[in-house]
């Protein structure tokens, strides 16, 4: 109803541009409580799509458990859509904590968007586990970040799972601060919520929000621990991201040493955490009758991150390669030959135009950027750039030839002619539409549960933000609290 | 953010011009001071061109040693400028005000100090213009392959660039220095300076688009700047432990680190030289303290993983080199320097809120960070050339001269003394948005409670 | 005219350590005396060193000896570092230095993996009675600028030209276009010559030696420097024969 309604409340009290569809606190608790509190069509067929999907991903997982989990290259895209739900759903809760904690005031709307997705690192959790029976312990001789070596005194003590173990510990931890981050911040919504909502809600909301009644103290311990559980969350993705690519990535290749390459794939996980909020926004604006909450300043403020995130994509890319191209070295020349001209060239292309060129040509006009279809069309390329620079990644490596065949001191990649690149079977195609399913499937559960709008956030900003006479015009006065 | 201190435009005026048209005491003699430091390293350094490389401590296998360090070291300090300032302006922050031009400043001057450091470094520098396509007669372009071709365009590019920007953020100061500069010729030479300023609105308009789009251009210039001085190295094979792709974001988040604890340090520094109390108040430390504990720490977590890709490759040369650096006498010193300076000793003195609301405390931990950061540069550069692997038969050491002493001592000496000059002929703090920051400031009342606010215009 | 593409070959297994190749590199380049000094300041300029490697414990000590001198790579690394075209690579497969060009930023010496390049920390001086020895084909450099080994380029060119005169094509070792080691050296250690043409004897000798497989005897032996940076010298390094090496093998 709303969009309408305000747009010509907006002409008719203030000056053009300016976008005010609430007066009250009260009308943005009613607008979003009653919005969260009906079950719309689109959210069930939206479910039934995206279990449907889920369902064909494991049939598509257990038609693949029947080739066992002794060649890795079966696996391949198995991993790589691991990767990619790691890249794309644990890293979009960033964006509720990286501009909270800057204090901007965009952000309001979007951060419970992004801290949804946290319940899709459960997902991914349980994405993680076949991983531990298709990785193989280090004995196989492969460089790995845990030193392991048979032949040494010292280092042939390491455990021989460290991988699977520290990437187990470190994924479980990143899960359950996502969902903590997802509770703390839903608990003065729950209280509201358990007020204001009836049946089953009502009660669940009450479990949850504990004794929520929104003392001053209350808010200070709320903000301090969103504070820190945030940048724990930061700090636990950097570190998934850095044991994931190079434990079930890089060691799989072995003349692939790149410093950067853990880096790398932690920013990448930004843009595309980045993308997946805006794509969310836009379906929540499009479908889930938010058009109130997420307004141009939301898409404006998110693509504007998404462009400057699309260049250092660039950056951190051509670090790497620079570094490998101009020095030379055969072995590191084999491994850009794998990964970029060889088989996978076309993966490689794909994900270089949709995540980088694509977002530079188009982005850089502000026209494009304060629209609702530029960034979400240019955030369905990065996420499409990106799944497609995983594939070449992921699947090049766990399609290596030489499994089982490493020495550590190994410079080269021992192949003379690049095989050819491992194409999907129909088992892998399922898998990877199970696993977007499973992933979108999570986060429409949690957002039937959870609003997916926060509402004690949309109620601050009515006090922080005003609308002030100056002078001979109309401004915004910002609040800033500290 | 800030602490509320109202100050009328005429005490602005007044205090930020204090020094422009007066003349403190201690500023000749400290002026003197550094000429005389100048004098000393130019001497050493017309005794070098004269003699031959041979008299600093540079040897075979050490060939790049302390002007390197010290190049890559002033590159680094550069970057803090534009970090905090183009970067806190596009994002809005109010608290960047008085801090902007401070930095600015002294990314122009540690430019020129870093190209100076080439200057020194090369065997000889009467041809050093030939990287640059000049010089045409000999039918012969410069190599563009060589990141010493990067290197010299893109500092270039950075030094106009951010003067530029510095200008242009000093025009509307530069009027008001013109319209009460008294004698015969400063009134004329600021006001050749100010491009007829006389604050139309037009001009104001152009003033803010022009320090807006210069902010979004000098920052890709930004990071490319110190990308292709860390592939002077990363690209090298020849030399074990400079070959990592990390280099590139490595060094930036370092120069990043080093060039916003100097801004801290300048910071303190002018504060009381020109008694700027009111302008630079333990906010200001504050939020520069809390950005160098993020700064910091993602510095430190480049560095480990640096580190951990080094041993990773598990390849003799590589883990002997690594044991060089931390194990062998005199690096092992300098390495646990190293560390404590820049990480161990002032991170956790910046956790404290007492310690970063404390310039003097501020000035002594961001001193160690630099001492910190120089340490590092040379611990990148020089176990690594004097250990050259695998061929170990021309392995050697390297102890810096007393000329590369007072050369290096010579671009510190040369840095001050621009800060000090610059910060006798303009104002320090910009007038004009010290002024512009009183106007935007608001309030908002909620219950009891009051936030400070900013005035935006909207959208 | 043919292609050419100057080589060397290096047998180690004959190369006694006697520094001949040193001392008259020295006197045919104009290279300065290197006193003690030098050494001891770590700048002497030797376009070509004996590197002298121990090996095992005492008392049964025994010394290696390799010949390094600038290995004229096809990817040389210190040709793209070089910001003014100083050193480049020339039609005939050499690595050229060009001195008047060099402004002596020394990258390209810490890219040399085989540490080959020098660099003139000082003016060079000779003493007045060796003044009237130096070569008039070759430069004398000045301070700050790099210099190495050119496998005696003056002496290929003038013998190109002299045979060019003659209406011939240069063949190896004709009209003494060996350089200077390589005529100095009395056990025949080091080969001279042009791998394009595949009637020399150096580019048969060093097919032969880099076909078999590393080890395997007759030939075999031979190998590049640090072939794993993948520079691609021109210089074929022929492994030493080791005797107790082998009786280990044979025994073990």
């Amino acid at each position: 109803m709303a969009s309408h309604n305000a747009s010509g409340h907006n002409e008719e009290h203030h000056a053009e541009g300016m976008y005010v569809p609430f007066t009250s606190q009260r009308e943005v608790v009613n607008d979003l409580v009653t919005k969260h509190d009906k079950i719309s069509d689109k959210w069930l067929s939206g479910v039934a799509a995206a279990g449907f999907l889920l369902v064909l991903g494991v049939i598509g997982f257990v038609m693949r458990v029947n080739d066992g989990v002794s060649d890795r290259m079966v696996w391949a895209y198995y991993a790589m859509m691991f990767s990619f739900i790691l890249t794309t759903a644990s890293a979009a809760p960033m964006v509720a904590i990286a501009p909270r904690l800057a204090n901007a005031h965009w952000r309001r709307p979007v951060s419970r968007v992004a801290e949804l997705w946290s319940a899709a690192g459960i997902f991914s959790l349980l994405l993680f586990i076949p991983m531990l029976w298709i990785l193989p312990p280090l004995t196989d001789g492969r460089r790995s970040l845990w030193f392991y070596n048979s032949d040494d005194p010292f280092f042939s003590k390491v455990p021989v799972y460290s991988p699977h173990i520290w990437t187990t510990a470190a994924l479980l931890s990143l899960a359950a601060l996502g969902i903590m981050l997802l509770w703390l911040s839903a608990m003065p919504d729950l209280a509201l919520m358990r007020e204001h909502s009836t049946g089953w809600k009502q009660k669940w909301s009450a479990r949850l929000s504990g004794r929520w009644i929104g003392t001053t103290e209350q808010w200070n311990m709320l903000h301090h621990r969103m504070g820190i559980v945030g940048a724990l969350y930061f700090m636990m993705l950097v570190f998934v991201h850095y044991l994931v690519s190079t434990d079930f990535l890089m060691t799989l290749v072995p003349g692939w040493i790149d410093s950067l390459y853990p880096l790398t794939h932690a920013a990448n996980s930004l843009q595309a955490g980045v993308a997946t909020v805006i794509l969310t926004m836009f379906f929540l604006r499009k479908f889930g009758g938010y058009e109130d909450y997420f307004t141009l300043d939301q898409f404006w403020a998110m693509s504007k991150l998404l462009f400057a995130l699309s260049l250092l994509w660039f950056w951190f890319w051509f670090s790497s390669f620079n570094v490998f191209w101009y020095g030379k070295k055969p072995s590191e020349q084999a491994v850009l030959k794998y990964l970029m001209v060889g088989s996978y060239q076309p993966a490689f292309m794909a994900g270089f135009i949709l995540s980088f060129v694509t977002p530079l040509l188009v982005m850089m006009w502000n026209r494009v950027r304060k629209s609702f279809w530029g960034p979400t069309i240019m955030s369905v390329a990065v996420l499409a750039g990106t799944f497609f620079d995983r594939l070449r990644l992921y699947v090049a490596a766990w399609s290596y030839p030489g499994v089982g065949d490493y020495r550590v001191d190994k410079h080269e990649i021992p192949f003379d002619s690049i095989p050819a690149a491992n194409m999907p079977g129909v088992p892998d195609v399922l898998i990877v539409l199970g696993v977007i399913g499973g992933a979108v499937l999570f986060y429409l559960l949690a957002a039937r549960l959870i609003p997916p709008v926060s509402i004690w956030e949309q109620k601050e900003l009515m006090l922080y933000k005003l609308h002030k006479a100056y002078h001979r015009t109309e401004v915004l006065v910002l609040g800033k609290p500290r | 953010m800030q602490e509320h201190v109202q100050l009328s435009q005429k005490k602005i005026n007044d205090d930020l011009l204090a020094g422009v048209l007066g003349m403190p005491k201690w500023w000749l003699g400290a002026v003197g001071f550094l000429l005389l430091v100048i004098a000393t390293g130019i001497g050493a350094y017309g005794y070098e061109i004269n003699k031959g490389l041979g008299v600093t401590g540079l040897n075979r296998p050490v060939l790049w040693g302390f002007y390197i360090t010290n190049f890559v070291f002033w590159i680094g300090i550069s970057h803090a400028g534009i970090m905090i300032s183009a970067i806190l302006r596009l994002t809005q922050a109010e608290w960047r005000r008085p801090v902007t031009r401070v930095a600015e400043v002294m990314t122009i001057f540690s430019l020129m100090a870093a190209l100076s450091n080439i200057m020194f470094h090369v065997g000889r520098p009467w041809r050093l213009f030939w990287v640059y396509p000049y010089d045409f007669s000999r039918g012969l372009f410069m190599n563009i392959r060589s990141p010493f071709v990067w290197d010299p365009s893109a500092v270039m590019t950075y030094l106009i660039g951010s003067t530029l920007f510095v200008y242009v953020a000093l025009i509307p100061d530069i009027a008001v220095v013109r319209d009460r500069a008294t004698g015969k010729f400063a009134p004329k030479i600021y006001g050749m300076l100010c491009l007829g300023w006389r604050g139309t609105p037009r001009q104001w308009k152009l003033q803010a688009i022009a320090g807006i789009l210069l902010s979004a251009l000098v920052l890709p210039v930004f990071v490319s700047v110190h990308s292709i001085v860390s592939w002077d190295f990363a690209v090298a094979i020849g030399v074990e432990g400079w070959h990592s792709t990390i280099f590139a974001p490595y060094f930036i988040i370092g120069a990043i680190h080093s060039g916003v604890s100097a801004v801290a340090m300048i910071m303190a520094l002018a504060m009381w030289m020109w008694k700027l109390d009111n302008y630079l108040r333990p906010d200001h430390f504050d939020a520069i303290g809390r950005l160098l504990i993020v700064v910091a720490t993602t510095w430190f977590f480049f560095f480990f993983v640096e580190w951990i890709f080094a041993l990773y490759t598990l390849e003799s040369p590589e883990l002997a080199l690594r044991e060089l650096q931390v194990f062998q006498a005199p690096y092992m010193w300098l390495f646990l320097a190293f560390l404590l300076t820049s990480f161990f000793i002032p991170v956790p003195m910046w956790l404290f809120k007492s310690v970063r609301r404390s310039p003097g405390l501020m000035f002594l931990s961001t001193i160690l960070v630099n001492i910190g950061m120089w340490l590092e540069r040379f611990l990148i550069i020089i176990p690594g050339l004097a250990r050259r692997q695998p061929l170990q038969f021309d392995w050697g050491s390297y102890h810096p001269s007393i000329v590369e002493i007072l050369v290096v001592a010579e671009t510190f000496a040369f840095v001050a003394l621009g800060m000090l000059l610059f910060s006798k002929f303009f104002p320090i703090i910009p007038i004009f948005d010290m002024k512009e920051g009183m106007q935007v400031r608001e309030e908002i009342k909620i219950g009891r409670r009051i936030v400070p606010a900013s005035i935006r215009e909207t959208p | 005219m043919a292609e050419n593409k100057w080589g060397m070959i290096v047998d180690i297994d004959k190369c006694i350590g006697c520094q001949a190749c040193v001392v008259a590199c020295q006197s045919e380049n104009n290279i300065p005396i290197n006193e003690e000094g030098h050494f001891n300041q770590r700048r002497a300029i030797e376009w070509i060193r004996i590197e002298r490697y121990w090996e095992g414990e005492f008392p049964n000590v025994r010394a290696r000896f390799v010949p390094v001198f600038c290995q004229q790579c096809d990817d040389a690394p210190c040709e793209p570092v070089c910001p003014v075209y100083a050193t480049y690579h020339n039609s005939e497969g050499l690595n050229v230095q060009v001195y008047n060009r060099c402004i002596g930023t020394r990258f390209c010496a810490n890219n040399c993996p085989y540490q080959a390049r020098f660099f003139n920390f000082w003016e060079p001086e000779w003493p007045e009675s060796l003044k009237n020895q130096l070569n008039p084909d070759v430069t004398v450099r000045s301070r700050g600028i790099m210099e190495k080994c050119t496998f005696c380029i003056q002496r290929i060119r003038r013998s190109t030209r002299e045979a060019a005169k003659d209406g011939q094509e240069v063949e190896d070792g004709d009209r003494g276009m060996s350089p200077a080691c390589v005529n100095a050296c009395p056990t025949h250690a080091l080969t001279f010559g042009n791998l394009d043409d595949s009637d020399s004897a150096i580019s048969k000798q060093s097919k032969e030696e880099l076909k078999q497989p590393a080890g395997s005897r007759p030939g075999g032996r031979g190998y590049h420097m640090l072939e794993h940076l993948g520079t691609h010298p021109n210089v074929v390094y022929l492994k030493k024969v080791d005797k107790t090496a082998e009786e280990h093998e044979v025994h073990g």
